[in-house]
């Protein structure tokens, strides 16, 4: 670079680096900082605390529950909602017509690629009142009326859903999945659309049926896009607080007996109700560490070579 | 090893009107040939050979292999290998699981898929390259495994569509005749489809030339050459491409511009009551004549000198047009551009008439 150009660069770029350093870095210094102080978030009196508020993690049951509950979503939300994800994909775009000429998709995919898509585009807080009335806990709820008609349920004891301890982590992954499933399709098909259709077509006359088809051939080829899926599906299972906070607004979104329990409703509890700022910190500071692990093992572990067509 | 059969088999695309992209095909292959489909684009040709493979429905007759009806048998019951213009190799496979992948999925012994997969990669001299991904061959290393992957299976039937057109020019010469050296070893029947007349007069041993899904003329290189069943074979096959006018007719024969082109007796039976006929010859067929002989008055526009041969291009007028014309010269003494040359014919048999509305051979 010679030396005129390089006050060029360096102005265009000092801007942008100021802001994200301003709104960006330092947050997340702060963050580390208070972690190791009691600061209570309404004054400027804090004390110097070192890895006391890291210790107190170790100890607090809530958090605890918290953690165990990611871990949960985090293993089976992924994993669901790609394999729901990946199998309806291969349907839409190649699990067409077996019997007969060509690789296409089953008949009117082009409907289902849409209607499988809405959930995307509806807001979390509408997912929230949509699902409140579908779980509802008396016999009017769409899955309690249903099951109810087909004589499942007993009408006077309807099934309780959200309020159920047992049932309230299962209902959250369900409604996770459903709403992830169709954003995931469409990623999906896009990846499977770009493999060339000689791929398939030598496939075929290899003698490779739907299912040798599907994990011989699409599968490995689609293993960037699902990896990258997995890792996002990872955040959004670490996440998960406004899904809670709306669907089981009890013990101040926690679910019943903190049975729904997230560590990012843990955190926020903890912050604005309880005041506990320095100790909330400790619990963003762990959540940020538990995210940039499951990247990294993630990404470490679908390492390969990049595929070329 | 097995024979096919077009049987009045057609692909018609549905829309307003109706594409018939293959009409009608009636073709027969036999047990071992070499047969070529050539033809311009959107002649059909690769839709034809899609239909062979299963890999487009046929809507109306039938497609035979060994003589078993195979219309309605999905493309893996039909014991077919297929080599595609981009190859279609699996990106994530290496070379040797590429080529035996077809037995693995039969389920067919380690050992004995290992035995196959080197035989014919030694056949195609790949050897060295069995562990690596296609990402990391040339161009011509990725056909061969292309073919590879065809031959290990041992098919009844290959089929190529436009296997070489992805190849530089020298490569392409070098494994045409590879490829029609391997057909001769294996004697696997093979339908090669391409739309370069060279490729296809040099490896097949019929030609069949399309035009707009109709079949023209199926017959070997030198018929097609020699007789052409139409206007259109005989614009299509040689390069350059035959000279083909329109001319009047008369009692002593053709008229060309200062050059009357006697027909035979037979020839002008078949011309009837026709005053104007499409009058082909090739430029190999002219010479340039000299001064107190009969010819055409050409005017040079362009000189093509390939080293042995030249070509040139003119223009003689033929009732008040000018018409391009282009005749083989020796290549050590073309004419030059801007002079007027004498133009005739090496031997008055060496014409082709057509019909100057169908298009059709007017001979015997």
């Amino acid at each position: 670079m010679n030396h005129r150009r390089l006050p060029f660069v360096a102005g265009f770029l000092l801007v942008p680096i100021v802001l994200y350093a301003m709104y960006v870095v330092s947050p997340f210094v702060q963050t580390v900082f208070y972690s190791f102080t009691d600061w209570g978030g309404f004054s400027s009196e804090q004390n110097f605390l070192g890895l006391g508020n890291y210790a107190a993690l170790l100890g607090d049951e809530v958090f605890q529950k918290a953690v165990l509950h990611n871990a949960f979503l985090l293993v089976l939300m992924p994993l669901t909602t790609i394999l729901i994800a990946l199998f309806l994909a291969f349907l839409l775009n190649v699990g067409g017509r077996s019997d007969s000429a060509g690789v296409r998709g089953v008949r009117g995919s082009g409907t289902y690629k849409v209607v499988l898509f809405f959930p995307q585009v509806l807001s979390v807080a509408i997912v929230v009142v949509l699902f409140q009335s579908v779980f509802r806990t008396d016999g009017l709820g769409l899955l309690n009326a249903t099951l109810i008609k087909l004589g499942l349920v007993d009408a006077a004891r309807p099934v309780q859903w959200f309020s159920n301890p047992d049932l309230v982590l299962w209902c959250l992954l369900f409604v996770m999945v459903w709403s992830g499933v169709g954003f995931y399709m469409v990623l999906f098909s896009a990846a499977m659309r770009s493999i060339p259709r000689e791929v398939y077509e030598a496939a075929l006359l290899d003698g490779a049926g739907r299912a040798p088809t599907f994990f011989r051939i699409t599968l490995p080829l689609l293993r960037d896009t699902v990896s990258v899926a997995w890792v996002y599906l990872g955040f959004i299972a670490l996440d998960g607080f406004a899904l809670v906070t709306g669907l089981t607004p009890e013990s101040g979104g926690g679910g019943p007996n903190h049975a729904s329990e997230l560590i990012s409703n843990v955190l926020y509890r903890t912050a604005f109700s309880q005041g506990k700022f320095g100790y909330a910190c400790a619990m963003g500071v762990a959540l940020a560490v538990f995210s940039l692990l499951l990247a990294v093992v993630q990404l470490r572990v679908t390492r390969r070579e990049r595929i070329e067509y | 090893m097995a024979e096919v059969a077009y049987d009045s088999a057609s692909r018609i695309y549905t829309g307003n009107p109706p594409v018939r992209a293959v009409d009608q095909l009636n073709l027969d292959v036999a047990d071992g040939e070499f047969l070529v489909l050539v033809g311009p684009s959107g002649s059909g040709k690769s839709t034809a050979l899609r239909m062979l493979a299963g890999l487009e429905d046929v809507d109306e007759g039938a497609i035979k292999i060994g003589g078993k009806d195979v219309t309605n048998v999905p493309p893996k019951g039909r014991d077919i290998a297929m080599v595609f213009q981009s190859y279609a190799l699996y990106p994530h496979m290496t070379v040797a699981e590429n080529m035996g992948f077809a037995l693995k999925l039969r389920g067919t012994p380690k050992q004995e898929i290992k035995d196959k997969v080197a035989e014919a990669a030694k056949m195609l001299d790949l050897t060295k390259y069995l562990d690596r991904k296609p990402k990391a061959l040339s161009g011509g290393q990725r056909q061969r495994v292309a073919m590879g992957r065809a031959i290990v299976r041992e098919p009844s039937v290959f089929l190529m569509d436009e296997p070489l057109s992805n190849l530089d020019a020298k490569l392409r010469v070098e494994t045409r005749a590879n490829i029609a050296a391997l057909q001769q070893r294996l004697g696997t029947t093979t339908i090669y489809v391409t739309h370069d007349q060279v490729e296809a007069m040099t490896m097949g041993h019929r030609v069949a030339v399309l035009k707009d899904g109709l079949l023209q003329q199926c017959a070997s290189p030198r018929e097609l050459y020699d007789r052409p069943a139409n206007a259109f074979v005989a614009g299509f096959i040689g390069s350059p491409a035959m000279n083909l006018k329109t001319v009047p007719i008369t009692a002593e024969g053709a008229q060309l511009d200062g050059l009357t082109v006697p027909l035979s007796r037979a020839s002008l039976d078949k011309v009837g009551g026709l005053t104007e006929v499409t009058f082909g010859v090739r430029p190999e067929s002219l010479k340039l004549a000299g001064a107190d002989e009969q010819g055409m008055e050409l005017t040079v526009e362009l000189v093509e000198e390939l080293g042995a041969d030249a070509y040139v291009y003119g223009s003689v007028r033929i009732g008040g047009t000018p018409e391009r014309f282009i005749v083989r010269v020796d290549g050590r003494t073309p004419p030059a551009f801007g002079q007027t040359v004498k133009v005739a014919l090496r031997d008055a048999g060496e014409i082709h008439l057509f019909h100057p509305e169908s298009g059709a051979r007017l001979e015997a």
